[in-house]
């Protein structure tokens, strides 16, 4: 089976991870535009429009965050492409790129916020006090130390999207999952497709967790792995990099 | 004060309009039969992952039509599909959807026809319209060869078993016909139903025979047993049909039934035995 199957095998793989791939990403780039936004000071002396417009706006974001983790991705995509997206005439993958892009923004919204909170305090005081507007702040100083806090996470939500794309196939998109139901189905024998079908995403999420391993190391930078807290220099461990963990 | 009830007005325009766009999901079905034909083309929508009604292979024969992935399609349906094509003078495309997505593909236009082995239920029928049946099956109990119930022959000789079948299906509910039986829950699809079935977790499931033949031939630890007239199911010979799905109030139907009565029950048997000669088979 594997020999006659391997070309739709390596069509669905790669639709499983172009979708990860990108989902992840633009995922990513939406919880830290969400991230900034919710971050934007309100200040007491600020103009009463500019409250109600942040309010509004924070009421969205949290809707949004909220309403997104808590249905499944098969619900929204059948809700999303059949309602909307297929009236716009937007091809199959591209309408599947936008509906995991937008459910990993929601879960990317809070790691982030998760990983700028990590960030201490003295940081943004200390950019506040050599005169730093806060979007100078945020893109100068916390972000950049929150974005190597948030690597594990990340790498774990590129874990979850490899496998969690294949509830695509509701959509027409023919991913890795789909594929080995298809050659299962073919021969009425679904043990050997489902048996490569898990070779392959177990292939593929190794190689994901390594590469983000691997990233880590390069953010950290001189060769040294970091394994204590950032703002805390008491609490620092730096350890060199052929005694590090490997975990 | 104005100023913030004026956003909040905006916001609230905005957000109704996106909602009023996403709820209108309704494609004036009266009109389909003259768009297949302005756009030369029909869509069908089927999972081929179950032989023999539709499967998935990579290479191409006279009988396969291409997929979008780049593989050929095969099966009874996928024959059916062509005749209708041909019939109504246009071509014919098919997309590989999984099973929970072809009635929404259908109701919204992404689609024509759903011609997936798809039973004519009545819950079915409240969302989209059927066509005449395109198969009749009787509804047969696959089970181990070297299992109690190998030599079963009638409904009441599964007293006491372990029956399941596929979730959303009809062959779930005739289950209840038999008395004292131990009815699981049901499983997603017919890979978990066999998986179930060689591993000892249930003694059997229900399944049509085309099904039941496939799963036999590739499986040689399975074995199927039919019913006599009279001994098996007793199931609305309309609802243990297959027909083709259509959207409601679809002027396609008429077309479809026209092209159904074209093919006599001797002319299906031969296309279902073509199909389940056709099916690929491991060496």
């Amino acid at each position: 089976m594997a020999s006659e199957y391997w070309l739709q095998f390596l069509t669905g793989t790669l639709n499983t991870i172009v979708m990860a791939v990108v989902g992840t990403l633009a995922g990513l780039l939406i919880g830290l535009l969400i991230a900034i936004v919710r971050t934007l000071p309100v200040r007491p002396q600020d103009s009463r429009f500019k409250k109600a417009l942040m309010k509004a706006v924070h009421f969205l974001l949290g809707a949004y965050i909220e309403i997104i983790r808590g249905t499944p991705m098969m619900v929204q995509a059948l809700i999303v492409h059949y309602s909307l997206f297929i009236k716009l005439g937007l091809p199959n993958l591209l309408s599947a790129l936008i509906i995991i892009s937008v459910n990993t923004g929601a879960y990317m919204a809070e790691i982030v916020r998760g990983g700028i909170i990590s960030v201490g305090r003295g940081q943004a005081e200390g950019a506040a006090s050599i005169g730093m507007t806060h979007m100078q702040t945020m893109n100068l100083v916390v972000l950049p130390q929150a974005l190597r806090n948030v690597m594990p996470s990340v790498c774990n939500e590129f874990v979850v999207n490899i496998k969690d794309s294949s509830v695509l196939s509701v959509i027409s998109i023919t991913e890795l999952m789909f594929v080995s139901k298809q050659a299962g189905g073919a021969y009425a024998k679904f043990v050997p497709a489902y048996v490569i079908c898990a070779i392959i995403y177990f292939v593929l999420t190794f190689t994901v967790s390594r590469l983000m391993r691997f990233i880590e190391k390069k953010m950290d930078g001189g060769g040294e792995v970091i394994c204590g807290s950032q703002s805390d220099p008491a609490a620092e461990i730096r350890v060199r990099e052929e005694d590090a963990p490997d975990v | 004060m104005k100023r913030t009830l004026s956003i909040i007005l905006a916001v609230i325009t905005v957000l109704s309009t996106l909602i009023a766009f996403a709820s209108c999901s309704k494609v004036s079905a009266s009109a389909d039969l003259d768009n297949v034909k302005e756009r030369g083309k029909i869509v069908v929508g089927m999972e081929c992952a179950y032989a023999p009604y539709n499967w998935t292979q990579p290479d191409s024969n006279e009988y396969t039509v291409k997929l979008p992935s780049g593989a050929y399609a095969d099966g009874y349906d996928v024959q059916i599909a062509k005749k209708i094509a041909t019939y109504l003078g246009v071509e014919l495309e098919i997309q590989a959807i999984e099973w929970d997505g072809l009635l929404p593909a259908l109701e919204s236009g992404g689609i024509d026809m759903i011609i997936a082995g798809m039973s004519p239920t009545e819950e079915r029928k409240l969302s989209i319209d059927f066509s005449d049946t395109y198969f009749d099956s009787n509804l047969v109990m696959v089970v181990r060869k070297d299992g109690a119930y190998a030599s079963a022959s009638t409904l009441g000789d599964f007293a006491g078993a372990r029956i399941t079948a596929q979730q959303n299906t009809f062959h779930y509910t005739v289950i209840e016909q038999i008395s004292g039986v131990a009815k699981q829950t049901a499983l997603q699809d017919f890979a978990a139903l066999m998986q179930a079935l060689s591993s000892g977790a249930i003694d059997g499931y229900v399944c049509e025979k085309p099904g039941a033949v496939s799963a036999v031939a590739s499986n040689p630890d399975f074995a199927f047993v039919e019913f006599e007239d009279g001994k098996g199911f007793a199931c609305d010979p309309a609802e243990s049909s297959i027909s083709v799905g259509v959207r409601k109030g679809s002027s396609l139907t008429a077309e479809i039934n026209k092209v159904l009565a074209g093919i006599s029950k001797t002319d299906r048997e031969a296309l279902m035995d073509a199909a389940i000669a056709r099916q690929p088979a491991e060496d």
